[in-house]
């Protein structure tokens, strides 16, 4: 069963339906939060809460707008994205930050465990976006900045840092194809 | 305003877009351009399109969640009130879920046990006052365990694949186990749960009794597993049966 028709079910209080969709979801939900908040037990306790959370709030799915897959891992990235600002805020980022500073932030994509055909594919098609783009794009996404935070970061005027965003993920749409 | 400047404000968020799909605006600016968003179908549709793409980044991550992950999710949502369906709202940006049964700190758990219950009892008008504040105390353990550091968990199947889900912490020398899927022994008979020990005879932890979850505590620290046997109604002193179900504690921790 596809996604969008598990979470209809979901909403409707179907248990089994929400074991599918767990089935479905909760390793791109578990590898988008770890990659975005790092700390492994930090990490664990934003996924679980999102997949609690697709859950409870499943009724609030309206396929109108964007595909199921969209709309979980949009949840997923806002509440890990929540979780690292305000770690960050609280300084704690920094000190983790500092001690994986050597070497560019596209670099952890060699740190995932599964090296998929998908990440492969991803991975490529990122190598071949300009290096702004690609900054633009990984900084905001992988690690959780604002955009007025990476023109902070690179140096560049805001609407430079917008368009870069926007160029990087066409550029990527066109490289991938647009079927997942 | 005048309107030239009202449309130079509107080109300015006509290009957050694509740092919206990214999740890359402040606060502020992310409210202005949600209200944008409803007036806007080139925005709408533009958004809409760079989701799928971000999508493509967040399924490049994929990795393996932690399997006693599943088990608490499961057991939580089995415990958990849905919301009712609302029309036209999109995922929220509030600050932390309304409720959340991991990381409710025990002080302020009593709302959201109210909800447990509510959830796992149907709660009806007719019940006694006891029987109330016995489902709530039982809805505030659950969510005491579910909130250990330690808490960890793990399935016992029969040879049908049916069996229990537990939750468990050591530290807090607790547990929570709950059917899954095991079906009513024939007759006037039930399932009893039992703490198999190293030294010692096994100790009985109670009636598992359908979708209820069982609540067993002052668990031995060096308990070696958990047994369910089918025993005649009201249970036994000490089994009576071979187990239908074992699972070894010490994945959970205990054992030592
Ligand atoms: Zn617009």
């Amino acid at each position: 069963m596809e996604a969008d028709e598990l979470l209809v079910r979901v909403a409707g209080g179907d248990q089994k339906a929400f074991e599918e969709l767990y089935a479905l979801v909760s390793g791109p939900v578990f590898g988008l939060v770890r990659r975005v908040v790092r700390d492994p037990a930090q990490s664990e306790e934003v996924a679980q809460e999102v997949l609690l959370e697709l859950w409870r709030s499943a009724a609030r799915y309206d396929p109108g707008r964007g595909s199921a897959l969209a709309w979980v891992l949009t949840l997923a990235h806002r509440r890990a994205v929540d979780r690292v600002r305000s770690a960050r805020a609280a300084g704690e980022r920094e000190l983790r930050m500092a001690r994986r500073a050597n070497g560019p932030a596209f670099d952890h994509v060699a740190e995932e465990v599964e090296a998929g055909l998908e990440r492969e594919w991803v991975r490529r098609c990122l190598d071949r976006l300009t290096t702004l783009q690609r900054q633009s794009v990984t900084l905001a996404y992988y690690d959780g900045y604002t955009y007025r935070e990476v023109a902070e970061r690179l140096s560049l005027p805001l609407g430079t840092v917008k368009t870069r965003m926007r160029d990087g993920l066409t550029r990527l749409r066109d490289c991938l194809g647009g079927v997942a | 305003m005048t309107s030239i400047l009202r449309l130079f404000r509107r080109g300015e968020l006509h290009s957050l877009a694509a740092p919206y799909a990214l999740d890359a605006l402040e606060p502020r600016e992310h409210g202005r351009f949600e209200k944008h968003l409803k007036r806007c179908d080139g925005c709408a549709a533009e958004v809409r399109a760079l989701r799928e793409d971000a999508v493509r980044l967040a399924w490049s991550t994929a990795a393996p969640a932690p399997a006693a992950m599943r088990e608490r999710v499961l057991l939580a949502v089995r415990t958990t009130p849905q919301e009712p369906a609302r029309a036209e709202r999109a995922p929220s940006r509030a600050r932390r879920p309304p409720f959340s049964p991991f990381l409710v700190p025990l002080a302020s758990t009593t709302a959201a046990a109210a909800l447990v219950v509510a959830a796992l009892f149907g709660m009806q008008a007719s019940r006694t006052q006891d029987r109330l504040e016995e489902e709530r105390a039982q809805a505030r353990e659950i969510a005491h365990v579910l909130a250990a550091p330690d808490a960890r968990a793990g399935t016992g199947r029969d040879t049908d694949g049916q069996g229990i889900g537990v939750v468990a912490s050591v530290s807090r020398r607790t547990a929570v186990v709950t059917s899954s899927g095991l079906a009513a022994p024939q007759g006037e008979r039930v399932h009893q749960l039992w703490l198999m020990r190293p030294e010692g005879r096994p100790r009985s932890l109670g009636l598992l009794d359908g979708d209820t979850p069982l609540i067993a505590t002052e668990l031995d620290p060096d308990a070696s597993s958990l047994a369910v046997t089918v025993e005649p109604q009201g249970g036994s002193p000490q089994p009576t049966t071979a187990p239908v179900v074992q699972l070894a504690l010490e994945s959970l921790g205990f054992g030592e």
